[in-house]
């Protein structure tokens, strides 16, 4: 959970950056930082060994991409597209993971659960916003840019679920006979 | 101000993003749907099978108890019945021999009370058997079932043998006495229901694992009538095996050989289960 409360830190620290400063490298270096932030989240979360070299690889690629197309041009969308490319498949296999793991009796009692599906949601929401926003003419780009604030909002208020949350410390056995229904 | 754009028919990019975008909610919204529902399911799975476990763990129980009830029954009538007038005709001899001051009459009658007196002890005796053999306790589970396998054989009725294989290290007591007990049990159901001609009981070990399979050409039944017996009202003594085997983490398993023409049971149980001493306590 400490990753999530820095990647909201540093969410707001890039907002207020980008709106005081005119720094040319904030978008970019936001991205690569919340990529960082992510892969750490999924390679803590995951708890299959096979599975927590996926994160690690996935960065190395990222990194590599990412740093090529570092521009001064204000934000890299081909990165972001990249990003979320990479995370939606994290967020399938760390579900996928939640599901087969016998002590999680109820998935959504979990704070990782909506952790994930806020990522889910956010990176599949505008995945095809990040791909397409340069085709589309300057002057329609910002009214597109409301589908990003949408998510981000849900996103965020996922993320408030998660927090607010009260950690599941109950025993196996006490949970092991409650009915779903209830 | 989005729909406005999606809706012209030139932006064919915005249309793509548009629907692109519903897609991939649509598709994420469902998957962790899913995911929700599937999870309810899986629970009320599990759900639906502790209850069965546990129903099947109260006729256990219940067949447990009986056979205990059973058994107290029975020795009860073996000392009531047996020892009971025996003892009271020693001890009218003896009276008598208060009474009688005549020699001859006195030692008939010290004669006779001992005489009766050795029957109560070797009725005694019997009874304490039954509880414990004591080849089993002196000499271990080989030597029980040697034991038990001559007495069939010699009653002529049956052919009953037995060979083990890899015995060299003895268990724990009373771990044999249940293993013991699930093999009297077994043989006893061959005996009254199976109208065999011979029965052959062989021991091996493979890895971890400890097998005892019982063969044998008579009628027999094969592991879905065992689990139908095993959840009906039915069938007393095969869930008093299942129970034993519980207490051992063992499993059995009746089939019908590769030839069609024996019948075989096998019970499987684990090594390390059978060496500590709380194994039997679990």
């Amino acid at each position: 959970m400490w990753v999530i409360f820095l990647y909201c830190l540093l969410s707001v620290l890039t907002e207020i950056l980008a709106g005081v400063t005119k720094f040319p490298f904030i978008g970019d270096s936001y991205n690569i930082v919340q990529f960082t932030l992510f892969s750490l989240f999924f390679y803590l979360s995951l708890k299959d060994k096979k599975f927590k070299y996926i994160p690690i690889a996935g960065a190395v690629v990222f990194y590599i991409i990412a740093i090529r197309n570092f521009t001064n041009i204000g934000f890299d969308t081909f990165s972001s597209s990249l990003a979320s490319v990479f995370i939606i498949p994290y967020c399938i296999l760390s579900l996928y993971e939640q599901m087969r793991d016998p002590n999680i009796v109820i998935v959504y009692n979990y704070k990782k659960f909506w952790i994930i599906a806020a990522f889910f949601i956010y990176f599949s929401g505008t995945l095809f916003l990040y791909i397409y926003i340069y085709t589309l003419p300057k002057e329609q780009r910002s009214n597109y840019w409301a589908i990003n604030n949408f998510f981000e909002i849900l996103k965020n208020i996922l993320f408030c679920v998660a927090f607010i949350m009260k950690k599941d410390t109950r025993p196996s056995y006490l949970t092991d006979n409650l009915d779903p229904d209830i | 101000m989005i729909l406005l754009e999606v809706t012209n028919p030139d932006s064919r990019v915005s249309l793509v993003l548009f629907f692109g975008t519903i897609g991939m909610l649509a598709l994420t919204i469902g998957l962790i749907v899913f995911i929700i529902f599937h999870q309810r399911r899986v629970i009320r799975y599990q759900l639906r099978l502790q209850r069965m476990e546990q129903d099947q763990q109260k006729l256990l129980l219940n067949a447990s108890i009986r056979l205990q009830e059973e058994e107290r029954q029975r020795i009860a009538a073996d000392l009531h019945d047996d020892a009971g007038p025996l003892l009271a005709t020693a001890r009218l001899y003896l009276n008598e021999n208060l009474v009688n001051l005549d020699k001859t009459t006195q030692l008939q009658s010290i004669y006779n009370a001992k005489q009766i007196i050795d029957d109560t002890i070797q009725l005694i005796r019997n009874i304490s058997h039954s509880l414990m053999p004591p080849t089993l306790k002196n000499f271990g589970l080989e030597s029980a079932v040697n034991d038990l396998f001559q007495k069939i054989s010699g009653s002529g009725s049956m052919n009953a043998s037995s060979r083990f294989h890899d015995y060299r290290e003895r268990l724990q007591t009373e771990n044999e006495l249940i293993i013991f007990r699930v093999i009297q049990e077994l043989v006893n159901n061959i005996l009254k229901h199976s109208n065999a001609s011979f029965i052959h009981l062989t021991q091996n070990t493979s890895g971890n694992k400890f097998f005892i399979r019982l063969h044998h050409d008579g009628r027999g039944i094969t592991q879905s009538d065992f689990n139908k017996l095993n959840k009906s009202n039915v069938g007393l003594g095969l869930k008093n095996i299942q129970s034993r085997l519980k207490v051992l983490h063992g499993q059995i398993f009746f089939e019908k050989d590769m030839s069609q023409t024996y019948y075989k049971v096998t019970i499987e149980l684990i090594k390390e289960e059978m060496s500590t001493p709380e194994a039997g306590l679990q």
